[in-house]
């Protein structure tokens, strides 16, 4: 963790002489356009997609849903399943509660919305099992996290072949890591495509993805990522490669971590979309993203044993 | 238009073949003081009302009719050596100037004192005198010399911290930097914070932003030509300094005395010397530091023959311990042969070896690692020729023969003990050069310039080489396929011609109007889709993929003195047209990335502009004002292309560096014969952003939304006001109570960065912020503009020579 310490002490010495200010530049006219996210899985219960608007940026209210939308997921093999409208979303529910997911099976979207139809299609990839999750024990990092902390790694093996993609989400005592910076992406075993890592177990980085750095206040001290009774549990979700490079654009846009950071910033661009309308010649665009996801999934609590354990490996670590 | 030039060549260098008994006279001018070769001193003959300048070496040679001449030889700074020549044979005069005298009282104005500027017919130009840098505020109180050229015309920055520097328009991988003739692939220490030039090693800094003679070649932009002092050649000098940052040393002096001489100079960081004993910080071998050695010897073999070998070394180090971190930097060598085949027939032979590699290693253990190591190397052979045909005419010719070769990455994970090797292949390139230019002297007013330069690239195996198919513009092209070459096997050649033109028509003795025309092709590309440029962007080859980058120039200025030179002033106009630009794909992917060419965009670019600058080099006060006023835009399909979704056809829209109006006013005030008062103003117009209109939320995530527009909204104007005073002798050089005056010399340098604290904007971002926000509650997102240097930083630095 010595690499974390000095990352930290270098944005601070950049933070005194960085300085930044919020400030409420008029934007362009909103374009309002009808947003699908659509991320299905294999996991037992409802299966929901979000049909929404976007909003004007600095409108900072919960998207309203777009009603009355014909919603529809067809399987490669022509069985059509129907989203019915409730309260936020578009909802499928298997009667069994078995799910109509399928590795290697396609599917397509259909969406119609204010008379015009979208479409999206994508194949189910495949997901490794999660071999086993633990945690290492970390000693304090005077002036950043003061205490003797734990941070959480997960094993797992990408299954030969290249073109394999996932997303890995995690979950700290069942509140989501959802901040921009924890979005954590794999293909194959290693962080992108251009430079294969297949085969092996998941690059050390991705493994250990699922450790929250958070401080209460900028300058204020980072809270430990895991203490005695914390759990993590983790789920890998198989997404498209075009899926991959979706959520590369997402994490690029909205983890803007600014002050001197702005020199390595990219410029702000549109994220791509798998969404598309029927009719070549509509000029009325949806956004958003369509993906089936199998997910393989496990968790642990940092009990006493496993804290034993961790401070064991520690003492007699190489 | 090619073959009319050929034409005129042709005839400018046989218009005097026949011609009555001529004599040479030649030599080289030197600083009287140290041996330095002075380049660029005139040698002015009043009977023809005109002459030469010296080249980068010094020397000079000009051939005449039977006669008596004076001739007067002048550069700033020093004495003027006046000369009566009776030219019966050939002559070899090397001459010593003498510093002038700096009394303040004592400011001579002389009628045809230096007006190289007006007579010359050089246009587009920019020197710079390290002796006023070293006067200027400089951040953290360093002396720098690319930031001491963003005070000129026509040349900016995108901000603090930036690295790099933009030329009327152009891209920072647009710039030829060369140290002694070697190519510097990355010109900064820290991200953009301070240059990798030792100011203590530096004798000339000339940029071309224009008019670009048909011996340079290889970037679209510019040519920052940087030469190395020879050391000194009379006496040994120890000169150095303590800054905030840097600690300096240089030392200088002859090995034969007027014959040989060498001069090593060094600077290193020092915060980490200081911090170590405060901290556990850096201990397993941990540094945090960045440092440079420059060092050159020469020998005068002979009256013909002189040899000159220069070296550069630089690097910056962030190591969180012994297996971790990060490092980068530059070496260069350089070994020069002047050759004089006659006094009017120069040659010099350069051959150089040029590296830049950078460095990552991650990871705790051997079992969990990543290590990224990327190069390029460039070997060098280029002859040179000069050859003095008369007063009128002095032909150049020569190659250039560069051979390349490109590591992008060799890199190697290593997961829970699982080696996996994700090195891309290697690279290679050959890029050779021929060209033939002369300078003619047409008439007593018209002078002409003109030359080709014939450029051939060749893009060669080993490795993949890929092939793509068409995409929707601005997306990633599809792979369709890939075949192996062998080692040298040509993949990809590319072959073009260059030609260019200049021309400076003397109105009066004191005012000319100048016009230039050049085109250069760039074979290899500077791939960098950040605000502003890295240390670890890659350089690429043009390929099967990626052609070269080609550019047009078109400038004009008009050049006047007032005063006896007293004041300089000149205004020019340029217009500038290039091809196969290099843009990114949104959500590019530039770092090991085997199929980086599918992510690669290319469009055309335009920029133009008028460049005002007026200077005053004699008196108390001194200074220049420069004015910019400029555009500089790119074409993409695929980008920018508004509503039409269906072909994509991109509009203009402006560059990340597109600046409106840039002003700078540098003034220097000697308060008497200890103090100097020095201050530097900027102004300069916000550079463009793109703005989002909406945002949306996708698995919890918000995201922005824009229009399909690239850079529509300015972020605020960026100006600051620096200040520094120069007190000379503190202690040395200064009289002892015994009467006695300490050796050497000293002086303290006092700088006021950013003196009123400005803000300056860097970028405005939105987002959503980096904190945890509750799970509960609608996700808020904003805007925030971030300045890099927000604050006031004084400085001292102490700098000494005996």
């Amino acid at each position: 963790m010595k690499a974390l310490r000095f990352i930290l002490i270098f944005a601070l010495f950049f933070g005194l002489v960085s300085c930044e200010k919020e400030i409420f530049p008029d934007l362009n006219q909103p374009f309002e356009l009808v947003v699908i996210d659509a991320w299905l899985t294999d996991k037992p219960g409802p299966q929901q997609i979000f049909i929404t608007r976007s909003q004007p940026y600095f409108e900072n209210e919960f998207p309203e849903k777009v009603e009355g939308a014909i919603v529809q997921v067809i399987s490669s093999d022509s069985v059509v399943y129907n989203f019915s409208e409730n309260d936020s979303a578009y909802t499928w529910t298997a009667a069994d509660s078995c799910s109509f997911v399928e590795v290697g099976q396609s599917y397509f979207l259909f969406v119609e919305v204010d008379g015009q139809q979208h479409s999206a299609f994508t194949t189910v990839g495949v997901v490794p099992e999660i071999d086993s999750v633990r945690y290492n024990f970390e000693e304090a990092i005077p002036n950043f996290i003061p205490e003797d902390h734990y941070l959480a790694e997960f094993y797992a093996r990408d299954p030969e072949g290249l073109g394999n993609a996932y997303w890995i989400r995690g979950w700290k005592n069942g509140e989501p890591l959802s901040k921009p910076s924890e979005i954590s992406i794999a293909f194959d075993a290693g962080g992108s495509p251009g430079a294969a890592v297949d085969g092996v177990q998941f690059i050390q980085p991705i493994r250990q993805s699922l450790n929250p750095f958070d401080q209460e206040e900028a300058g204020n001290l980072f809270n430990p990522p895991y203490l005695l009774g914390d759990s993590v549990y983790i789920e890998i979700h198989s997404i498209s490669a075009e899926a991959f490079f979706f959520l590369t654009e997402v994490a690029t846009q909205t983890n803007r971590a600014g002050g001197f950071a702005a020199l390595f910033a990219q410029p702000v661009a549109n994220v791509s979309s798998n969404i598309f309308n029927l009719d070549q010649n509509s000029t009325t665009k949806a956004v958003g993203y369509f993906n089936v996801a199998a997910v393989s999934s496990a968790g642990l609590r940092l009990s006493l044993t496993e804290a034993e354990d961790a401070r064991d490996r520690f003492e007699t670590r190489p | 238009m090619q073959k009319t030039l050929v034409m005129v060549l042709s005839l400018g260098l046989f218009h005097y073949a026949v011609a009555q008994q001529n004599f040479t006279m030649s030599g080289y001018i030197s600083d009287g003081s140290n041996g330095e070769d002075l380049i660029g001193a005139t040698v002015y003959i009043e009977e023809i009302q005109g002459g030469t300048v010296t080249n980068v070496y010094g020397f000079y040679s000009l051939t005449l009719p039977a006669g008596t001449y004076e001739v007067k030889y002048q550069y700033i700074g020093f004495q003027d050596q006046v000369r009566i020549i009776k030219l019966d044979k050939d002559l070899k005069l090397d001459i010593e100037m003498p510093v002038a005298d700096q009394e303040l009282e004592a400011v001579v104005v002389t009628a045809e004192a230096e007006d190289v500027n007006v007579s010359s017919i050089e246009m587009s130009t920019v020197e710079l005198d390290v002796k006023t840098i070293t006067k200027l505020p400089a951040f953290a109180g360093e002396v720098d010399i690319i930031k001491s050229i963003q005070l000129l015309p026509g040349v900016s920055t995108v901000g603090e911290g930036a690295s790099g520097f933009n030329v009327r328009g152009g891209g920072v991988g647009q710039n030829l930097i060369l140290l002694d003739e070697a190519p510097v692939y990355q010109s900064s220490h820290l991200f953009g914070f301070f240059s990798v030039f030792n100011p203590d090693a530096v004798k000339d800094v000339k940029l071309y932003k224009g008019g670009i003679p048909a011996k340079y070649g290889g970037r679209l932009s510019s040519i920052l030509d940087i030469r190395m002092k020879e050391g000194n050649k009379k006496s040994y000098d120890v000169s150095g300094g303590v800054g905030t940052i840097f600690s300096r040393l240089a030392v200088e002096g002859p090995v034969v005395k007027d014959k040989a001489s060498f001069i090593v100079a060094g600077r290193r960081s020092y915060i980490d010397v200081l911090a170590a004993p405060f901290t556990d910080l850096l201990d397993d071998g941990a540094g945090l530091f960045f440092y440079d050695l420059t060092a050159k010897a020469n020998v005068d073999i002979d009256d013909k023959n002189r040899l000159f070998l220069s070296g550069y070394f630089g690097r910056d180090v962030f190591k969180f311990d012994a297996n971790q971190g990060f490092d980068w930097g530059n070496q260069t060598a350089t070994l020069r042969w002047n050759h004089l085949f006659s006094d009017r027939f120069f040659s010099n032979f350069t051959g150089f070896y040029s590296n830049y590699d950078y460095a990552f290693a991650f990871g705790e253990n051997d079992l969990d690692k990543f290590e990224w190591r990327s190069r390029i190397k460039t070997y060098n052979f280029k002859p040179e020729f000069t050859y003095f045909l008369n007063a009128s005419n002095e032909v150049t010719f020569g190659a250039d023969v560069l051979l390349y070769e490109f590591l992008p990455a060799e890199a190697e994970g290593v997961s829970n003990g699982e080696v996996t090797n994700i090195s891309l292949d290697k690279k290679q390139a050959l890029e050779a050069s021929v060209y033939l230019a002369n300078d003619h002297k047409v008439t007593d007013k018209l002078s002409a310039q003109y030359g080709l330069r014939l450029s051939h690239f060749n893009y060669l195996g080993p490795g993949a080489v890929y092939s793509y198919g068409e995409s929707t513009p601005g997306q990633r092209r599809p792979l369709i396929g890939i075949e192996q070459s062998e080692d040298w096997e040509t993949i990809q050649t590319y072959t073009n011609l260059e030609p260019r033109l200049g021309f400076k028509f003397q109105l009066s003795p004191v005012s000319s109007l100048k016009a230039s025309y050049n085109r250069m092709n760039q074979y290899i590309h500077l791939i960098s889709n950040t605000a502003a440029s890295l240390p670890i962007d890659v350089w690429q080859p043009s390929t099967n993929n990626i052609s070269p980058q080609q550019g047009n120039q078109v400038a004009l200025g008009y050049f006047r003195n007032f005063k006896g030179n007293m004041f300089e002033t000149s205004a020019e106009v340029y217009y500038k047209w290039n091809e196969n630009q290099v843009d990114y794909i949104d959500g590019a992917d530039i770092f090991i990335n085997s199929f980086l060419e599918g992510d690669l965009l290319s469009g055309r670019g335009r920029a133009y502009g008028l460049e005002l600058y007026a200077k005053k080099s004699q008196g108390r006060l001194t200074g220049w004002i420069s004015y910019t006023l400029g555009k500089s835009e790119l074409r993409v399909n695929g980008i920018n292309y508004l509503n039409d979704f269906t072909n994509r056809t991109g509009e203009w829209y402006p560059t990340r560096f597109d600046q409106r109006h840039n002003l700078t006013l540098t003034t220097n005030y000697q308060l008497n014969k200890r103090i100097s008062l020095s201050s530097v103003f900027t102004y300069i117009s916000g550079t463009p952003t793109t703005f989002p209109t909406d945002r949306m939320s996708i698995q919890g995530y918000v995201i922005p939304v824009l229009d399909n527009v690239r850079n529509n909204v300015r972020i605020p104007d960026y100006h600051r006001w620096d200040l520094s005073a120069t007190i000379d002798n503190v202690w040395r050089g200064k009289t002892r109570r015994n009467g006695k005056v300490r050796s050497g010399s000293d002086y303290l340098v006092i700088s006021i960065y950013n003196l009123y604290g400005r803000e300056n904007p860097f970028a405005i971002y939105f987002s959503q912020g980096i904190n945890r926000q509750p799970m509960n509650l609608p996700v808020e997102t904003g805007a925030t503009q971030t300045a890099i240097l927000g604050t006031i930083l004084p400085s001292v630095s102490y700098n000494f020579k005996f």
